[in-house]
């Protein structure tokens, strides 16, 4: 069974304006999205800014309010979940984007550790404190560190210590919304490939959420791939890279820049080919708001927003 | 572990000042704010330890024998038409004059900050009717009804002026502090705490309100020399304290009689001068305060 089952969520949030603040319209933000993660994988949530992606991933751990649609972790359906100390909070953790503004700059180190232990388990200040430092052990900081300021510290050990805030509680599922767009190249690989190696040791789920297709590639087993609210095309890693279906999905891999010099110009007539491609297709592949269509199953594990004439 | 390499590179070692010591570090740098600061120590300090040995019964006994004397050896600063020596009513007075003045801006304070956390922190229909509380007392007649609580209340302290004045004076502050908790509820920092499940209360007031504490301590202070400003005008026109409790205002009150006015300058100008005094050197600390917590605008 999947661990986490999300079934045709929507989240609108409302305009309001004129007279009394009536609502007088409504965005949506997430409209229809289906997805299931398997225990122990990674999915990654592709699509560009305002796609929704994060919108998704907030309001899977209760950020957001669903307006429709369930949740399904662990066979436990999430959707109108009110209750904040419970084990199912402790289970579903999330890494933020921007490691600067994620750690309250007010707080050492040792109290934004600690901070899910307090409200979790109750354990005397000497074992809090061992806790944290093996946890900090546990992202490659030094256990020293406990006293700092979250300022003291570089983007990527600040991203380090939400990385241990996270796993605190050894939860089942991690979001992790852009965990590393914040971060300079160099520092990204080094976080990323850490991120799998706790992976592996505490058998944890992801929920990757990025725009960056290079590092989905790196890190996820399966993807989807959204636009506007909605998917526009779901399946294996392999799937998308080497069939893209959509013309948006084909215009995004097409973006990937290629390592390789030689290739440069082949992949520049390839690029401004599959754009001539979305420029022409663009009515056939999009309804008349310029919304996907619903998907459509093309083999076992790919599925595509195709319009139904095909 | 094999980070902890890289890790000791790239620490990030430089200090980084606290709050306080930014703030000190602007007074200095600020003669002005620096005067006044070590003004108000010295007179508070002053006039809370000399109240001590002084007998305010005594002082305010009626001496028919001493009625308007000019400033002389036995009344350093002469006595009023009671016969009442003007110094020891001056340093009761300012003593007054002051707790009053930081009672009420620690009470506004408290309410304040707590209603507009609480306001800002919840936001949607919560801070909606919350906040239309606040219109509501914002549009009561301040002084026509202080005044009349003046005249219901029937004992008449230091505590109980406090209390009403608190009673109007808090929702400028609920206001600010909504503003700012409105931003800050929007971090990731607060977010992230209530996706680990820390309760509200605890995320409002160890999370967001530290992260407010440099506002609050400027608007606190500009605040004080407001309200030892207002108690003095009321006093002054005759809805503060009565004669046997001496505050600045009651020694400015005397000067509505013309014949003290132009006469008996003794009586009132020290008082206008204290009064003035006070609020200017708050006011220059509040004012460096304020350039302290704004790093574009620091001298220091």
């Amino acid at each position: 069974m999947a661990l986490l089952e999300v079934t045709d969520l929507k989240v609108h949030f409302p305009i309001r304006g004129g007279i009394l603040n009536r609502k007088i319209g409504e965005i949506k933000a997430v409209d229809g999205v289906s997805f299931s993660i398997e225990r122990g994988k990674t999915y990654g949530l592709v699509g560009e800014s305002g796609s929704g992606k994060t919108t998704t991933g907030k309001s899977i751990i209760g950020l957001n309010h669903i307006t429709s649609g369930t949740v399904k972790f662990d066979g436990v359906d999430l959707t109108g979940f009110k209750s904040e100390k419970s084990d199912i909070r402790k289970d579903i953790q999330m890494i933020f984007q921007d490691p600067y503004s994620s750690l309250n700059g007010k707080r050492r180190v040792l109290d934004i550790i600690s901070e899910p232990l307090r409200n979790f388990e109750k354990s005397s200040k000497a074992e809090e404190k061992k806790r944290v430092q093996e946890l900090l052990e546990r992202v490659g900081l030094s256990p020293e560190s406990i006293l700092k300021y979250p300022h003291q510290f570089s983007g990527g050990q600040r991203q380090r210590i939400g990385i241990a805030r996270a796993i605190a509680l050894k939860p089942k599922l991690i979001i992790a919304d852009e965990p590393v767009s914040a971060l300079d190249v160099s520092v990204q690989a080094q976080v990323l490939n850490f991120m799998q190696d706790i992976q592996k040791d505490l058998n944890l789920t992801y929920l990757f959420i990025s725009h960056d297709l290079g590092i989905v590639k790196h890190m996820c087993d399966e993807i989807g791939i959204m636009y506007k609210g909605r998917f526009v095309e779901e399946g294996t890693k392999e799937g998308i890279f080497n069939n893209p279906q959509h013309i948006y999905t084909k215009r995004l891999v097409a973006a990937i820049p290629d390592v390789n010099p030689v290739n440069r110009q082949r992949q520049k007539v390839y690029r401004e080919k599959v754009e001539e491609e979305y420029q022409k297709n663009y009515n056939d592949y999009f309804d008349q708001e310029g919304l996907a269509y619903p998907l459509r199953q093309i083999s076992q594990s790919h599925l595509v927003a195709l319009p139904q004439k095909g | 572990m094999h980070y902890t390499e890289t890790e000791s590179m790239v620490t990030n070692e430089e200090k980084v000042p606290s709050l306080a010591k930014i703030i000190w570090r602007e007074i200095v740098r600020d003669k002005v704010a620096l005067i006044s600061f070590l003004f108000i120590i010295l007179i508070t300090s002053f006039v809370y330890g000399i109240s001590i040995f002084l007998n305010q019964d005594e002082i305010v006994r009626v001496d028919l024998f001493a009625i308007n004397e000019p400033p002389s050896e036995n009344f350093w600063l002469g006595t009023d038409y009671g016969g009442r020596d003007i110094f020891g009513q001056l340093i009761i007075g300012t003593r007054n004059s002051l707790s009053i003045g930081i009672l009420v801006t620690l009470m506004t304070g408290i309410i304040g900050v707590t209603y507009g956390l609480a306001s800002g922190y919840f936001g949607g229909t919560v801070d909606n009717i919350m906040m239309r509380i606040v219109d509501f007392f914002l549009i009561l007649p301040f002084l026509m009804i202080v005044i009349v609580f003046v005249a219901i209340v029937p004992e008449y302290s230091v505590w109980t002026f406090s209390l009403i004045m608190t009673a109007f004076l808090w929702m400028g502050k609920a206001r600010l502090i909504r503003s700012k908790a409105l931003q800050e509820r929007e971090l990731d920092y607060a977010q992230a705490s209530k996706t680990l499940g820390t309760p509200h209360w605890k995320i409002m007031f160890l999370q967001v309100l530290p992260n407010l504490s440099s506002l609050i301590i400027v608007t606190m202070t500009l605040n004080l020399a407001a309200n030892i400003g207002l108690e003095s005008g009321l006093s002054f026109l005759g809805f503060g304290f009565p004669e046997d409790t001496p505050s600045l205002g009651t020694l400015l009150g005397y000067a509505r009689n013309p014949q003290t006015l132009e006469l008996r300058w003794w009586i009132w100008v020290p008082a206008a001068v204290m009064v003035f005094l006070l609020m200017l050197a708050v006011r220059n600390v509040g004012e460096a305060l304020k350039r302290a917590t704004d790093a574009k605008q620091r001298r220091g």
